[in-house]
């Protein structure tokens, strides 16, 4: 676990990270109770707790079961996923704001849905992975504006290039739908993200993504932590500047497309929960990193556990709920005496 | 054509075409320049800037005749002039007169409009992908205008929606943004958060009803010059009436706030009071172009761009962008218009489809010249 | 700027006015007399056997078939650069010049090619925009069914005004009450067969189903059929649809008959997508194997005597054993 600082009281008098994330850890437990416990149908918290202590109706196992499980695991998994791929793609971009879904991922998955609805597909039996796809190809060509030079080092020009990029793919999905009613018709439930109706399975076929993303996070914190102190220092350490951002730019898109196929496209967790983190943490994109885990579901499971309770018995999709929670948090970090450069 | 009654181009070109026709060039003036007296007041005029302006007037008023002389419905040209006149065929004088002329006013001012718009914004923020339309703008009025169309209880019509919209997500943004920092900066990213939103609650709103309303609404969420209201073009007729005045009055502090800041101020611009017009000024514009056309993309960003590309880099090329957004406005419209003919594509698909790769250009070209 | 485009305004303004007379009066001379139709924008005077008509709309275009008239202009479908699957059917037989002209998508009308076509009458959507409306009123009289809230037999009321625009409301009438007849028919069969029972209309969605309102015009048909359409109390007051459902709220459905709506041919397809959800397979209906895919164009976006035809069809094959 290559020197992640764990356990070890902060450097600079702040509180050991370990508390925090103990303290964080407890908080996700309820949320994932809550998920659990909550939701828009007739089963209350007294009979799902019912279930939870091995009792319970069939209908309320059911629910529970089938249904609350599995969404919870998932919106763990999908808050972990976008919480770290967040603190990376900032890490690496020296950038605050930078966030996958303000970097045209979002716009990639719906254009790509567009695309195969239009194509022919339907969208109750659609892959998922063509959301998975879009939102990589959207998230490669803003990073690849950022790495080519003169984006970087400005938070705001490159945050300018992600909304541009989003208006200008919304604009081509537009143009498909405009030819094709039908994928008008089905596409206006696919763009937003939401949690209800997954299934493990699409959890276990992006598994293996994740495993591999999480493994090159911990083998790249090092890496990253000597890149934040500066190009020259970081090669003075030995690790090659050009060859991390490659593997941290991979990493990203391997976790955000993972998160995106599962739950759609889920705009601003990526840029709340490590501002969050930060600001409980310190800098040091390691320590950040680590509580990026407990604090992403925590987000995710949050808003849906919300996002089910508002308008019962039906449900708003998450992606709005997190975008009314995120605006303020991307409001607070530009209002910010000046714009830190990671 | 000649017969026709100038419009736009009456306004817009007034300026260097007075003073050219009594122009005479004198020693002293600075290279580039020309320096026209007309009694007391003596103007410099710079060369390249006003040949610039001529060129895209006299594009304007070709795009312009073709426009009115192709569609579903050919006119000659001399049927064209008949019309105009006031005296043609029955059938075209109505195509001319009332189908295309109408679109054609529409696409003058809202191109004149969103570019001079983008242009303020962009020199303000010297950020060529700062335009209204990115910053969220246009979000918080396709999210208005949608609720209008999809009867949420809202008994105003969407163009007044659109502009209420416009006018909130601005407002909104204003406000978080308030203590504003040097370029708008603050501005800019509290408008793309407020921008999400209001793009999260457009698709919620389109999900919830049934398909035949969500058409409906479809023009809004798009941007289109189809049959559009004709109060909302007199209200941005007014406005770039006196909009376009007001940021030619403007354009001497903003030149200057193209340096830095300390620059700026030592050469006796009040940045934080001007900062506040600029973008009000280029907020109103937007705000009511959008009313007209709903968002149409990337005029805002190509119309400056032209302008600049042909001016010089000397001066904020409003004259010009208006002139190039017009122009850009009126052929986006003709292509969607032809290009599929019978059916019609929205000018708002155009304008984006043709700005994307124009986009992707600058967004990509190694030069990190971007920021003007 | 303000008064130049002004001048050129009232100066079109002028023009038009004369232009208008001379425009009515080539109408009014082509017809021997006028009739008067009340319309959602007032009271519109229509030829009295107009020959040249453009559909805005696909109710309108299926209800001037099924009065016997083809137009000669008319707007696409969703899925596609023509007309419906079920209107196909009926413009099979003629020829490709006698098909109606496409002049624009519901969402984009072309107002040149309509008028490319010289239309004498003009059959819209009952959501024409008014900014719309001014301009085509201006090339033909054009009649626009007023907004009604949600209700199951709109389409009639919407089918009578288009059939005495044109001049037809005899024969629009004949396919109404025809229709009535069948559905009064296959209410009878289905009862001997022992087909009864409470029904729910819905479409899958990624999320869940959404249900359809039991006042959709599919609904009505269904209801008609002698099965009883419920939306479960999910539907808002005049919504066409819920909200897609809450996977925890699925045994609502609790319906005998499952008519699931899928917007391309492969119906099968996403009933077994739906399938593959736990919480859909515990559904009583599909439990009993009575899920009915149905093709969502038809059943849940198109209207008209001909549409309620092509339902019934498929009431028929896939209710009746």
């Amino acid at each position: 676990m290559a020197g992640l600082a764990i356990g070890r009281a902060g450097p600079r008098g702040r509180p050991g990270l370990a508390r925090i994330a103990l303290a964080l850890g407890g908080l996700l437990l309820l949320a994932a109770l809550a998920s659990l416990l909550l939701g828009a149908g007739e089963v209350g918290p007294a009979r799902a707790l019912a279930v939870l202590l091995g009792g319970g109706d069939e209908e309320a196992r059911f629910v529970v079961g089938a249904l609350r499980g599995p969404r919870t695991l998932i919106g763990i998994v999908v808050g972990v996923a976008l919480g770290v791929a967040g603190a990376l793609l900032q890490a690496v971009s020296r950038n605050p704001l930078a966030e996958p879904g303000l970097l045209g991922v979002s716009a990639g998955a719906a254009f790509a849905v567009a695309l195969a609805l239009w194509l022919g597909a339907s969208a109750a039996t659609l892959r998922i992975a063509v959301g998975q796809l879009g939102a990589l190809v959207g998230c490669a060509c803003v990073l690849s504006v950022v790495r080519l030079r003169g984006l970087g080092g400005d938070p705001v020009r490159l945050i300018l290039a992600g909304a541009t990029f989003t208006a200008l793919l919304g604009s081509l999905t537009s143009l498909l739908l405009l030819f094709d009613q039908r994928s008008a018709d089905e596409i206006r439930f696919w763009v937003i993200g939401s949690l209800a109706g997954r299934r493990l399975e699409d959890l276990l076929a992006v598994l293996p993504s994740l495993a591999v993303a999480l493994g090159l996070t911990l083998w790249m914190a090092r890496p990253l932590a000597a890149l934040a102190l500066g190009e020259r220092v970081a090669a003075g350490l030995g690790h090659r500047p050009g060859r991390v951002r490659l593997v941290v730019v991979l990493v990203v898109a391997l976790l955000v497309g993972a998160a995106t196929a599962i739950a759609g496209p889920i705009a601003f967790v990526g840029l709340v929960v490590p501002f969050a983190a930060r600001a409980l943490a310190g800098p040091d994109i390691r320590r950040t990193l680590w509580l990026c885990m407990p604090l992403g579901p925590l987000m995710v499971l949050g808003a849906d556990v919300t996002s089910r309770l508002l308008v019962a018995p039906s449900e708003l999709p998450l992606g709005v709920l997190t975008a009314l929670l995120g605006a303020p948090v991307l409001v607070a970090v530009v209002r910010a005496r000046r714009l830190p450069t990671l | 054509m000649l017969e026709r009654p100038l419009t736009s181009r009456d306004a817009i070109g007034r300026q260097p075409q007075r003073f050219a026709a009594d122009a005479t060039r004198q020693p002293g003036a600075p290279s580039g320049y020309w320096r026209l007296a007309h009694g007391e007041v003596s103007l410099l005029v710079e060369r390249r800037a006003l040949a610039a302006n001529l060129l895209l007037l006299v594009l304007l008023l070709a795009a312009s005749a073709a426009y009115l002389m192709l569609g579903s419905i050919p006119v000659g040209a001399g049927e064209l002039a008949r019309a105009l006149a006031g005296n043609g065929e029955v059938v075209s004088a109505f195509v001319v007169l009332e189908l295309r002329l109408p679109r054609l006013v529409a696409a003058w001012l809202t191109g004149a409009a969103f570019a001079v718009a983008g242009c303020l914004m962009q020199t303000l923020a010297r950020n060529r992908l700062a335009t209204p339309g990115i910053i969220g703008i246009d979000n918080g009025a396709t999210a208005f205008a949608v609720a209008s169309v999809v009867g949420l209880g809202v008994s105003l019509a969407p163009p007044a929606m659109a502009l209420a919209g416009a006018a909130t997500a601005a407002a909104i943004t204003f406000g978080l943004a308030s203590g504003g920092d040097t370029r708008g900066y603050r501005f800019i990213v509290a408008g793309i958060g407020i921008g999400a939103v209001f793009g999260a609650i457009t698709q919620l709103l389109l999900a919830r009803v049934g398909i035949d309303t969500a058409n409906a609404a479809y023009p809004w969420t798009v941007g289109t010059l189809n049959a559009r209201p004709g109060g909302a073009v007199m209200a941005l007729a007014a406005g770039l009436a006196l909009g376009l005045p007001l940021a030619l009055a403007l354009s001497r502090p903003l030149t200057l706030m193209r340096f830095s800041d300390a620059v700026a101020s030592g050469l006796g611009v009040m940045l934080r009071r001007r900062r506040a017009q600029v973008l009000a000024l280029s907020v109103l514009l937007t705000a009511l172009a959008v009313a007209v056309a709903g968002p149409v993309g990337m005029v805002g960003l190509i119309g400056p761009e032209i302008a600049r590309w042909l001016g010089s880099s000397r001066g904020v090329p409003l004259v010009a962008s208006a002139l190039a957004g017009a122009l850009v406005m009126v052929l986006a419209d003709l292509v969607g218009r032809l290009l599929l003919a019978p059916i019609e594509l929205p000018v708002g698909i155009v304008t984006a489809v043709v700005g994307g790769p124009w986009l992707l250009w600058i967004l990509l070209r190694p030069d990190s010249r971007s920021s003007r | 700027m303000f008064s130049a485009s002004h001048i050129v305004r009232r100066w079109t303004r002028r023009r038009a006015l004369t232009l208008f007379a001379a425009a009515l009066c080539l109408v009014l001379s082509s017809t021997a007399e006028a009739r008067t139709l009340d319309t959602a924008h007032g009271e519109v005077e229509v030829p009295e056997s107009p020959e040249r008509i453009v559909t805005l709309y696909e109710g309108a275009l299926d209800a001037a078939l099924a009065a016997g008239i083809v137009p000669v202009g008319a707007v696409t479908t969703r899925g596609g650069d023509g007309v419906a699957g079920y209107i196909e059917a009926h413009l099979d037989a003629l020829s490709p010049d006698a098909r109606p002209a496409i002049v624009g998508v519901v969402r984009e009308l072309n107002l040149e090619a309509v008028l490319a076509q010289r239309p004498d009458l003009i059959l819209a959507a009952p959501q024409l925009s008014a900014e719309q409306y001014a301009l085509l009123s201006r090339i033909a009289p054009t009649v626009v069914p007023a907004t009604r809230p949600l209700a199951a037999d709109n389409w009639q009321a919407e089918a009578r005004l288009y059939g005495e625009a044109l001049g037809r409301a005899a024969e629009v009438e004949a396919a109404i009450a025809e229709l009535a007849t069948r559905s009064a028919a296959l209410a009878e069969a289905l009862a001997a067969a022992g087909v009864n029972g409470s029904a729910n209309l819905i479409r899958w969605m990624p999320q869940g189903p959404m249900v359809m309102s039991a006042q959709l015009f599919a609904s009505g048909l269904i209801e008609a059929a002698g099965l009883e359409i419920g939306d479960a109390g999910l539907v808002r007051e005049g919504g066409s649809h819920s909200d897609p459902l809450s996977l925890e709220n699925l045994s609502r459905l609790d319906g005998d008959w499952l008519f699931l709506a899928t917007l391309n041919a492969e119906g099968q397809e996403a009933l077994d997508a739906a399938r593959t959800s736990p919480a859909f397979a515990r559904l009583p209906a599909v439990q009993a194997e009575r899920v009915v895919p149905v093709d969502g164009q038809l059943w849940t976006s198109a209207n008209g005597p001909l549409a309620a035809q092509a339902i019934l069809d498929h009431l028929e094959a896939a209710l009746l054993p």
